[in-house]
């Protein structure tokens, strides 16, 4: 039992941590492997995950309980293997117990990651930057990114500093603000980028304090959009000047609709609500019209009684003659 | 030697009418690889936001927005038709705007004559019955089907701007009457005027002979041949301003509605855009050019009727300043006397349809926003009393 305590006063105080990291993986397989004395003959001995290990790693009856049930439901043995070393792994992070379980609820993949993966996956996220502390709060709030390839990663942070030109600093606060962005294709990190880039020319620092990546394209277009439209922000000239003083994008993005719609737009909520559903409906057709192109028109009179006759009505609208009424 | 040569000596042969001919309806041989610069949909917003942004205050940016996004329309019924439109357009949530309102009125009138000193004339001129326009409910931004031919080919109805519809109520034509739309293409507002049975004689005329073609070309589409003789209708092609000239005193009611900067097509289309810097002497002249129409539409009705006058276009500079002078030439060179007629008693029906801009010093004028995205529309009414 003497092992027993130094196990519980290793876990309870971080400076040993690191240091008793490979010994208290091994305890621990010796804790679990003594339960494999009651298994049955004919059997292999294995590591196998018990009610009793699971308490010992600092879990509630109930916690281990859970635990056990969710892992004897799944995938079979080498789950459970897995799931042991997931959890050593991530209580030796420094999350406590109770946020490791939500963090397993949240991405049931966990279980299934195989213990040198998921070393590589967390000295990787190290060697980006994300040291103890921002590691901890990404881990626990976006679990998934244990879940991707180093490779995947990697790419990802490529591409930001090298066609997106951030410094490495700012790739590991994207990292730490913004880890959903791993999970999105390049194209539309691409296409995010250059549309708040060119577009709205906001240049990289302020991305990164606005937190842009956390928005969806479609959420940073619409309000862009608005705001433009309203006569609110404008795209800088070549000389990076405007002849109105443009939001930052911080207080565009980082507040709720209700706020921005009436506070940073001066608009009310009717309004952008019809906006919203007309610009979903332009874009659709941006799309579409792209696919049009190789159709060819007839000639131009035709065009524009179709208005009122024809099925292309409202997609041939650009041909009208001024004074409509 | 060549210098003592007389001018007159040397020609230049004039190959072909490309000199004469303006510089935008030339065929060009040689395209633009790249847009440019300084588009004229960016030089108008650039002179709009100058201009309405003092003009408009803070009502400016809900306005320009929806001016730059899609428009809604209404779909003016076609009572020559013989196809059961209404209760299709009905069927899709569409409601008739002017009737719903009509009903409206009527049963407030009933509710107040008792307790309230109204008399007939405070009550807005008989909505004319026969003009329907259907909308989609505010915010709602379906679009409407294009119109199918019924039987008789006729068109069961036309799809505009729903706020053009104002003026020709407001124009209240009734039985009986001459009529006259000085620049009446493409035919929307003719169209709807025309809805009204047993007119004495309707006149449309437009300056320019390719949209004569255009308007003729609607009026058959919609309205029965036997209505279209010539006893009964006139289509010319003559220069407005000149109408002084050619018949005085002689119509009822004359609609103006005349060419202007057409504010939503010059911020959203490039083709045929005023703003373009080869149109700037044509725009500067709009407001002369008019001043001039409205003059010809005040000397051309008999004096008793009334001249509507429209635009489809914010600016002060085209709409009140017009009717201003316009009032004053009137009587300095042709000592005709007008009175304006109020149309508030017509536009409180409305305001739940469309957004009314706050006391206008004369005249009406609709203002487009996103849940109603209706106008720019103006509208003045001038009775002649002289």
């Amino acid at each position: 039992m003497e092992t027993h305590c130094a196990l519980l006063w290793t876990w309870n105080t971080p400076v040993h941590m690191m240091v008793n990291l490979k010994k208290s993986i091994r305890l621990l397989k010796r804790l679990c492997s003594s339960a494999a004395d009651n298994i049955p003959q004919n059997q292999e001995p294995r590591v196998e995950l018990s009610l009793r290990g699971l308490l010992d790693m600092g879990f509630t009856d109930t916690q281990a309980e859970h635990i056990y049930d969710t892992v004897g439901k799944s995938r079979g043995e080498s789950t459970a293997k897995h799931t042991l070393s997931t959890l050593s792994a991530l209580i030796v992070l420094g999350l406590n117990p109770s946020s490791v379980l939500k963090l397993l609820e949240k991405c049931p993949e966990l279980y299934s990651i195989k213990e040198a993966q998921l070393q590589q996956r967390i000295a990787n996220l190290r060697k980006l930057g994300l040291v103890e502390g921002s590691l901890q709060r990404v881990v626990a709030h976006h679990p998934q990114i244990l879940t991707m390839k180093v490779k995947k990663i990697n790419s990802t942070v490529m591409f930001l500093k090298e066609k997106c030109l951030f410094t490495s600093q700012q790739v590991t606060d994207i990292l730490r603000d913004s880890p959903t962005i791993i999970q999105e294709d390049m194209a539309q990190i691409q296409y995010k980028f250059q549309y708040v880039y060119f577009r709205m020319g906001v240049k990289q620092a302020e991305m990164v304090k606005s937190r842009l990546f956390r928005f969806t394209l479609d959420e940073v277009r619409n309000r862009h959009c608005f705001l433009e439209r309203r006569g609110l922000f404008e795209t800088p000239d070549k000389k990076g000047q405007t002849t109105i003083v443009n939001p930052k994008l911080g207080s565009i993005l980082n507040v709720d609709q209700d706020m921005f719609v009436t506070q940073v737009a001066k608009a009310t909520l009717e309004e952008y609500d019809v906006f919203q559903r007309l610009i979903a409906r332009e874009y659709q057709e941006e799309e579409h019209l792209t696919d049009f192109d190789s159709i060819s028109d007839d000639d131009e009179a035709v065009e524009e009684e179709d208005r009122n006759k024809g099925k292309m009505g409202y997609m041939k609208r650009k041909k009208k003659l001024p004074h409509e009424t | 030697m060549a210098l003592l040569m007389e001018t007159k000596l040397i020609l230049r042969k004039v190959k072909d009418l490309r000199c004469f001919t303006a510089k935008r309806n030339r065929v060009k041989e040689k395209w633009a690889a790249t847009r440019p610069k300084y588009p004229p949909t960016r030089l108008a917003l650039q002179h709009m936001d100058a201009v309405y942004g003092a003009q408009l205050g803070s009502l400016w940016p809900s306005v320009r927005v929806a001016l730059l996004c899609e428009r809604k329309y209404g779909a003016l019924v076609n009572t020559h038709s013989h196809h059961d439109v209404i209760s299709e357009l009905q069927h899709h949530g569409c409601a008739d705007f002017i009737t719903s309102t009509a009903l409206q009125e009527s049963v407030q009138v009933e509710g107040e004559s008792q307790s309230d000193l109204r008399t007939t004339s405070d009550v807005s001129p008989g909505l004319n019955a026969n003009i329907k326009c259907f909308v989609f409910p505010q915010g709602d931004i379906s679009r409407f089907k294009p119109a199918r031919p019924d039987a008789n080919g006729l068109l069961g109805y036309y799809l505009m701007d729903a706020a053009s519809v104002l003026p020709c109520l407001a124009l209240d034509v009734r039985e009986g009457h001459t009529v006259l739309d000085l620049c009446a293409a493409p035919g929307g507002k003719a169209l709807a005027f025309m809805q009204t049975h047993g007119l004495g004689f309707v006149c449309l005329n437009d300056s320019s002979v390719s949209r004569t073609m255009r308007l003729r070309r609607v009026l058959h589409s919609y309205i029965p041949k036997a209505l279209l003789s010539d006893h009964r209708l006139r289509i010319s092609s003559f220069d407005g301003t000149m109408w002084g000239q050619i018949e005085r005193g002689t119509f009822d009611r004359v609609l103006v509605d005349v060419p202007c900067t057409t504010d939503r097509h010059s911020v959203t289309e490039e083709d045929n855009n005023i703003f373009s810097k080869s149109r700037v002497g044509e725009r500067r002249r709009l407001p002369q050019l008019q001043t001039e129409l409205l003059l010809a539409g005040l000397e051309a009705v008999c004096p008793g009727g009334e001249v509507l006058y429209s635009t489809c276009t914010l600016s002060q500079q085209q709409n009140q300043a017009v009717v201003e002078q316009a009032e004053q030439l009137a009587l300095e060179r042709h000592g005709i006397q007008i009175q304006v007629v109020s149309l508030k008693p017509l536009t409180r029906n409305f305001t739940n349809t469309f957004h009314f801009a706050p006391e206008l010093s004369v005249g009406e004028l609709v203002l487009p926003h996103l849940a109603a995205n209706f106008g720019p529309i103006y509208m003045c009414k001038l009775k002649r009393l002289t």
